[in-house]
């Protein structure tokens, strides 16, 4: 096995043409997948602090984020307390604080893992992906991207995720660890805008509810125009059991996480107010 | 491949394979065995050590990957004669039973105090949620940090 530590994004994506490369971040679930025999890489190569990779700026009404920047990195930044608050919540809740110095949130995307937190926030928050290859660079919406199969072409990186900043409000909850049974766990992530009480529009995002998380356009669509007061609530933790228990039909999670969904999007509309 | 690792203040030149994780060469080739494996995936915290002053699990690190960084371990915090408030403490209070967990939570406290000198009681339970200890319930080490807290503030 090879391993390559480029300085420039340009350099990983020439070493990302080499037969069986694949790209190496903090490593907390590549390591341990190599480990398991779960993926055999010829050759590692590590952008794990590649600094083109770990920037969180803002761009005019953009929110650039390297996809080498980390949960801790996520969670101790007030930008992101400020502007992307679902994003904000998923890093403090993910993994162990160890566990967030070192997992970064290209890494969540790219190991396409079912309870990847960062994800169901992103896609709230209406994130696009930037994916560089040989072929150049690619701008595409995270909830397009998440329905392509598989995930990434060989030797493609993922760069930056792009956050519009319309100031809304957001949220985000979960249950579960990290290695815990995939059954007993399930995040929400919420992104609405107001004008006094009335939900102008609206974005909600399910994850570890299937095999990718996923944004639900129908659920919203009904909460649209609305007021935003204890039935909207309360009806909003009742559709999106419905959504769950229709999402996983007869699959064995379903009987728990149709109920629970409940209790996770109540916690994610209560953390949504600051 | 040639590697150079700066532990615990000494920097090191070794030979490793690219995919060794470094909780195996700091325990195989450094002898560094304070150093400990308990799950091997992340989950209790018994290999933690700092990088730049951050806690990590070093058995979810290659050791490739730790290149470039300052690192730390048990042995760098403090010894028999020069103990660290935090062992210190850990053994005053009895936070110490069959030890296994200890340089791991040393670690992940110690990663807190050099941030926040001041703790609350939550923090300090945050801050250790990753390390897993069967031996003492984790009230004498929540003890142990608090009064390591104070002795350091002193
Ligand atoms: S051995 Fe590394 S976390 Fe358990
Ligand atoms: S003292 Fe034995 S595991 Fe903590």
């Amino acid at each position: 096995m090879d391993y390559f530590r480029p300085r420039s994004v340009e350099e990983a994506v020439t070493l990302g043409q080499s037969p069986g490369a694949a790209f190496l971040g903090g490593g907390t679930d590549l390591v341990l997948q190599m480990r398991q025999g779960k993926v055999n890489p010829q050759c590692l190569i590590d952008v794990h602090n590649l600094a083109e990779l770990k920037e969180i700026r803002r761009n005019g009404d953009v929110l650039e984020l390297g996809s080498m920047v980390t949960f801790s990195e996520v969670s101790d930044s007030n930008l992101l307390q400020d502007s992307a608050r679902a994003l904000w919540l998923a890093g403090q809740t993910m993994g162990s604080p160890a566990i967030r110095n070192q997992a970064t949130i290209g890494g969540n995307l790219g190991n396409g893992s079912p309870a990847a937190d960062a994800i169901p926030a992103l896609l709230a928050l209406d994130a696009e992906v930037c994916l560089r290859s040989q072929a150049g660079e690619e701008v595409i919406s995270l909830a397009v991207f998440l329905e392509r199969y598989p995930l990434l072409a060989p030797g493609t990186l993922i760069w930056k995720f792009l956050v519009p900043l319309r100031g809304w409000q957001s949220g985000f909850a979960k249950l579960g660890r990290r290695r815990a049974l995939a059954i007993a766990r399930l995040s929400v992530a919420v992104a609405l805008k107001t004008e006094g009480e009335t939900v102008m529009d609206l974005r909600v995002a399910f994850g570890a509810v299937g095999k990718r998380a996923f944004l639900s356009p129908a659920l919203a669509a009904r909460f649209i125009g609305r007021e935003l007061d204890v039935h909207w609530r309360t009806e909003m933790i009742s559709g999106s059991q419905e959504l769950v228990r229709e999402t996983l039909k007869t699959r064995a999670s379903a009987p728990y996480k149709a109920v629970a969904v409940g209790g996770v999007m109540h916690q994610a509309l209560m953390l949504l107010q600051e | 491949m040639n590697i150079e690792l700066r532990v615990n203040e000494q920097d090191f030149r070794l030979v490793v394979e690219p995919d060794e994780r470094l909780l195996d060469v700091l325990r195989n080739r450094l002898g560094l065995i304070g150093t400990k494996e308990g799950c091997g995936e992340g989950e209790c915290g018994a290999c933690t050590i700092l990088m730049d002053g951050k806690a990590v699990n070093s058995c979810l690190v290659l050791a490739a990957q730790a290149v470039g960084h300052e690192l730390m371990t048990i042995e760098g915090v403090g010894d028999r004669l020069h103990p660290h408030p935090l062992q210190k403490s850990f053994v005053e209070l009895g936070a110490v039973q069959c030890g296994f967990c200890t340089p791991g939570m040393i670690l992940s406290a110690k990663a807190l105090l050099d941030r926040n000198s001041q703790p609350s009681e939550e923090e300090i339970k945050e801050a250790m949620s990753g390390n897993l200890c069967r031996c003492t319930g984790y009230d004498k080490i929540v003890k142990a940090v608090q009064r390591a807290a104070e002795e350091v503030a002193r």
